[in-house]
């Protein structure tokens, strides 16, 4: 078997026919051949390791996941060319949305015989519930966002591959592309003109801007021709004044592949980031649930897969927005693209296209398609079949199965193969197999040809398509391996000599109002924070008593104090689920006990100890939550954390690298803190992060100094000397009193100095100020209870200081610091209450198995 | 034949339902045949938003979202409709089977007809299925004349008998069985047919039923129907057959709707939030008027 039939040389992107260099290539693979620091191979390891600093490959990389990988040579092409290709797709795009207005319209295709009903019927993508019984405003548009996968054949043309309409991965990897390499290797961007990507964005933004105009004006022409009546839209509901137009982008979540892109985009077009349970549908319009209640949204950027929208109307069970389409049919907002453009992404489309580009647009194709036929079609089937080798073959109306090439196929499955083409061969579609052009990219040995497919973007503004100056371009591996790197290159749009670099662009939206609150940060998210907060702290918290106890087990515990401080020590423990309660059992069992904690980072195999727990769930939060991160903040996480899991793993036996393990623990606890102090606004988010890292300490104080301190009264000493250290006072304390150690000076410290931010009284302030500002004026019922117990905290203080001995009055506090505790956690109970989206499971009705079938009549 | 039908769905919620969407395919189509004098769609609670709209296949559907707690949720059709349809072409007339076959090309005439060829997400093929039905079509056989031969097989090989299939249950399990109720023998009956070529529709809607001799009737106790209508080529159009009582329909049956399947016209369908457990109640009242 012969991956090629032929032996003519494939295109070089960067050679001529003759094996000279051509001209836009030149000066281009002059920089990077003249680059310093170790040359190419060099500067693409320098690129990886940008890749996974600036997080494109998350904290928790499965062996699953692929890594991004941008190979240091972009791939040029010059403006006359990209200028030919683009207005070919803004083509493609027209026609691939006139095609969408038949067939979810009058289906003249489908009744002239223009098109098989193959084609249409049992496509996944052509979805029912799209059809409109009612005339469509001109401004109605299936399609806003286009994108195309195009490779150049051996006779130089490019060729579109595949059409791009439900949804396009890689434009965020694009410019990630573009920004991570220019910061790399800044030297390569010097003396090229080259056409930016930012432009694009701008354009985006204004293109969903005027859809926030045109859903309006659609809205009120669809209401005028609803043939029965309705009730009125949005009746009795009060919905906050909107500071701003609601543009939404709709991510399946943080377990997507796109993940990333979905966050990125949502930053560079500057709308909110949702999920499907972030949305809820109210008297006919879609809202987003917000701290400060419902935010319409009117136009929905979908990155979702289409069929999974609605589970009211599409696939049942799906965790979609019930109602939705009633929404969208009734324009009360706008999706884009429509979920039913997926359509027109069918393989076997592309067979029609000349055809259909002469009936709509009375044109010849500008960019062909692969030489595409369908095999329905006898003629076509004979055609191939008598040619079989040249062909790829691909489901007629699914484009996410991988093409089959029958040279690669094991007899049986070629048999089959021909089997299912003989039994239905409408169900298929062939390509002509073609061979990409190949272009330079860095490997082992110096630079390799290596074939690239090329995915250029565009975006409707209203009245015209504009393209994205630049694209992705993926380099093809070769062999079918599944896994590896996805290894992509930047796209130089060349502007030819005497363009302007940048053209001026208009400026489409309205001027933003001025706003000092985020009170439309999702339900969702400040839970996420507010989650994170509290893991971060309790991660901090584990460290220092791992600390305080390794300190004392290492030094061997054999006087009467230091036995008091272990047994605090271990109940702290046992208390926090660090180690379990056996582990301690062992009178003076220093050997257990280390061993406990030894285990408690384990995160080899099926049994991950509790501090390893901890810091995934840190990890998988701080993903959850990357969108409202800084990039800094981001990459600071994420390099702390995988610093605490290297090291965690590596401690095996050896109590010394446990403690540097919380070393790591306590600094990326403290970086943490610094990063939210001096990176993140003070409202939203931040007050989240803060409350649940300031609820998390408060319980924990109260917890640790109530099992420190029971104690009898004569043993206080060395008690009172480790709640000190544990809410690391013992220096503030040493300066305030010297040596001397007594309960109401060290609990005044601990429990009732407000200035103290290891202290009790600290934490209960900062809790009230933080409700308060999440509540806002006139609504403070949460701040109140707040401010209640940090009342009954200077009292608790007050009445040990003025107790006749102090040692006794101390050492009756336990019961109360444990009840203490326990209104911290019924607190915070409320608030989760309160702010977060608690709400009942979704239940589908009349599609599952319960329903009663029909009886019928026998 | 003038029809009076009252039809209602009750959900009852352990705990009550804070937030519910339907979408209901009770209101009768208008047909060249049945005349819809009128209808109306009941909710109690009522919708805080009702919207109505034409579907794909041309059924009249209505969503109704109800946005107040409920514990309990009715909705009921009120109808009543006027049913004549003209007597089947005779079997003898019509068509061979293998020209009926040819729908899947589409094309003038046929386009429409060929969105019931393919399988449907309730309706997959089954080689089982489509062999058991192909018996009744022979090389060059009537197309009537084997569907009639189908439905007079089914009826005596298959037994009525409701419990023992849900509506997802596959249709090979159906024939493995040879039991079932009125939406299985429809689904066998349209896998089968699609599976030889043959355009066929799922069809909703109501049956008359008498009283056993000698009893009274008792209202409520009819029950929602589901049979089958088949392609018989572009001159005789759609035909609606009965699977489960072996006779071709005139004037017993009144329509909801159509559809390839039951999933495109299940009569209530909802999504809810909250609620717990939930149980469901229907009932039918058919009366001739």
């Amino acid at each position: 078997m012969t991956d090629r039939q032929n032996t003519t040389p494939d295109i070089d992107e960067a050679v001529d026919g003759q094996g000279r260099l051509r001209p836009h290539w030149g000066h281009i693979l002059g920089t990077f051949s003249n680059l310093r620091n170790g040359g190419l191979t060099e500067q693409a390891t320098r690129l990886n390791a940008a890749f996974d600093n600036e997080g494109v490959n998350g904290i928790l990389q499965s062996a699953a996941r692929q890594s991004w990988r941008c190979d240091p040579l972009p791939l040029p092409i010059v403006a006359s060319e990209f200028n030919a290709l683009t207005e070919g797709l803004a083509q493609r795009a027209e026609l691939l949305e006139a095609i969408l207005r038949d067939i979810y319209g009058p289906q003249s295709l489908l009744a002239d015989g223009h098109l098989p009903p193959a084609l249409v019927y049992p496509n996944d993508s052509f979805l029912r519930a799209c059809h409109m019984d009612r005339k469509l405003h001109p401004s109605h548009r299936y399609m806003d966002f286009y994108a195309a996968d195009l490779i150049r054949g051996q006779d130089g043309a490019w060729r579109v591959i595949a059409d791009r309409t439900a949804s396009a991965a890689g434009i965020a990897y694009a410019l990630e592309n573009r920004q991570v390499l220019s910061r790399v290797i800044p030297e390569v961007f010097r003396g090229t003109q080259m056409r930016g990507l930012r432009p694009f964005f701008d354009v985006w933004q204004g293109a969903l801007q005027r859809m926030v105009n045109d859903r309006a004006t659609i809205g009120r022409f669809q209401q005028a021709q609803m043939q029965s009546q309705q009730q009125s839209f949005f009746a009795g509901l009060v919905a906050p004044p909107q500071a701003g137009p609601g543009i939404a982008l709709l991510t399946p979540g943080t377990s997507s592949r796109h993940w990333f892109e979905h966050m990125m985009l949502a930053r560079e077009l500057s709308c909110a980031l949702v999920e499907s349970g972030d949305l809820t549908v109210r008297g006919g319009g879609v809202f987003l649930k917000t701290l400060k209640g419902l935010q319409r949204v009117d136009v929905l950027l979908n990155r979702k897969d289409p069929r999974l929208l609605d589970p009211l109307e599409l696939d049942t069970g799906a965790r979609g927005v019930p109602g939705i389409m009633d929404a969208m049919r009734n324009a009360a907002i706008h999706i884009s693209n429509h979920p039913g453009a997926g359509m027109v992404e069918a393989p076997a489309l592309a067979a029609w296209l000349p055809a259909l580009s002469m009936r709509f647009l009375g044109e010849r194709l500008k960019v062909p398609s692969a030489d595409t036929v369908w095999l329905g079609d006898e003629p076509s089937r004979n055609l191939v079949l008598d040619d079989l080798a040249s062909w790829r073959f691909r489901p007629a109306t699914d484009r996410r199965p991988p093409a089959r090439d029958p040279n690669r196929l094991s007899a049986t499955d070629r048999r089959a193969l021909l089997a299912e083409i003989e039994q239905n061969p409408w169900r298929f579609a062939a390509t002509r197999a073609m061979s990409p052009s190949v272009a330079p990219c860095v490997g082992t040995d110096g630079l390799e040809p290596r074939p690239v497919v090329l995915r250029l973007y565009m975006v409707f503004d209203g009245a015209t398509w504009h393209a994205m100056d630049g694209g992705l371009a993926r380099v093809v591996e070769s062999g079918n391996k599944a896994g590896g790197n996805r290894v992509s290159k930047d796209v130089w749009v060349l502007n030819d000599e005497g363009h302007d670099v940048f053209g001026i662009l208009p400026q489409l939206t309205t001027p933003v109002a001025i706003r000092r609150t985020t009170g439309d940060l999702p339900s969702r998210v400040a839970d996420n924070l507010f989650w994170l907060g509290r893991y971060v702290e309790r991660l901090e918290g584990s460290a220092r008593l791992v600390r305080a106890t390794m300190t004392r087990v290492s030094r061997g515990a054999v006087l009467p104090h230091e036995m008091v401080e272990l047994a605090a020590l271990s109940r702290a423990l046992v208390e926090a689920g660090l180690i379990p309660a056996d582990a301690v059992a062992v009178a003076g069992g220093g050997a257990a006990l280390t061993a406990a904690l030894l285990g408690s980072v384990r995160d080899s195999g099926s049994i991950a100890g509790p501090i390893a727990r901890l810091a995934d769930s840190v990890a998988r939060l701080t993903d959850l939550v990357r969108d409202r991160l800084t990039g800094d903040m981001y990459g600071a996480f994420t390099s702390s954390l995988r610093q605490i899991r290297r090291n965690a793993r590596a401690v095996g036996g050896s109590s010394e690298a446990l403690s540097l393990v919380m070393v790591d623990i306590l600094r990326f606890s403290a970086s943490v803190a610094g990063l939210a102090a001096e990176n993140m606004v003070r409202g939203g988010g931040w007050l989240f992060l803060e409350l649940g890292r300031r609820m998390e300490r408060a319980q924990s104080i109260c917890t640790q100094i109530g099992y420190t301190l029971e104690q009898s009264p004569a043993q206080l000493e060395p008690a009172l000397r480790l709640v000190l250290e544990l809410c690391d006072s013992l220096i503030t304390y040493r300066t305030r009193y010297l040596t001397v150690l007594q309960a109401g000076p060290v609990l005044d410290l601990v429990l009732a100095d407000d200035g103290n931010p290891r202290g009790l009284a600290f934490q209960l302030v900062s809790i009230g100020n933080l409700l308060d500002q999440i509540a806002g004026p006139g609504d403070r019922p949460l701040s109140g209870v707040a401010a209640t117990l940090a009342d009954d905290v200077q009292a608790m203080v007050a009445r040990v200081a003025a107790a006749p001995d102090q040692a006794i009055a101390a050492s009756l506090l336990p019961d109360t610091l444990h009840s203490l505790a326990e209104s911290i956690a019924a607190l915070s109970d409320r608030v989760t209450r309160h702010y977060f989206a608690l709400l009942p499971v979704t239940q589908t009705l009349g599609t599952g198995e319960e329903t009663a079938p029909l009886q019928g009549a026998a | 034949m003038r029809y009076r039908v009252e039809h209602t769905t009750t959900f009852t919620y352990a705990k009550p339902v804070e937030l519910a969407s339907h979408m209901v395919h009770l209101l009768p189509r208008e047909l060249p045949h049945q005349q819809v004098i009128e209808s109306e769609l009941i909710a109690d609670p009522a919708a805080g938003r009702r919207t109505d709209a034409t579907d794909h296949f041309g059924n009249r559907v209505s969503w109704l979202f109800l946005d107040v707690a409920h514990p309990r949720f009715d909705v009921t059709l009120r109808a009543e409709i006027e049913v004549q349809f003209p007597p089947a072409p005779d079997p003898d007339d019509t068509l061979p089977w293998e020209a009926i076959a040819t729908a899947r090309d589409g094309g003038p005439g046929q386009w429409q007809a060929a969105e019931f060829v393919f399988q449907s997400p309730m309706v997959a093929a089954d080689p089982e299925v489509a062999a058991y039905v192909a018996q009744s079509f022979p090389t060059g056989r009537k197309i009537l004349v084997g569907i009639i031969d189908l439905l007079a097989r089914i009826r005596c090989d298959f037994r009525f008998q409701s419990g023992v299939t849900t509506i997802a249950t596959p249709v090979g399990k159906v024939l493995a069985q040879k039991a079932g109720v009125c939406q299985d023998f429809s689904h066998l009956m349209i896998s089968g047919l699609r599976s030889l070529g043959i355009p066929a529709r799922y069809v909703s809607g109501y049956i008359r039923t008498r009283p056993p001799p000698g009893q009274i009737r008792r209202r409520g106790a009819d029950q929602s129907h589901a049979w089958v209508g088949v392609w018989l080529g572009p001159e005789d159009g759609w035909v609606d057959v009965d699977p489960t009582n072996n006779i071709v329909v005139r004037d017993e049956h009144v329509v909801l709707g159509w559809g390839r399947d039951y999933g495109d016209l299940s009569p209530v369908r909802g999504v809810i939030l909250g609620g717990g457990k939930h149980t469901l109640a229907v009932s039918v009242d058919l009366l001739e008027v």
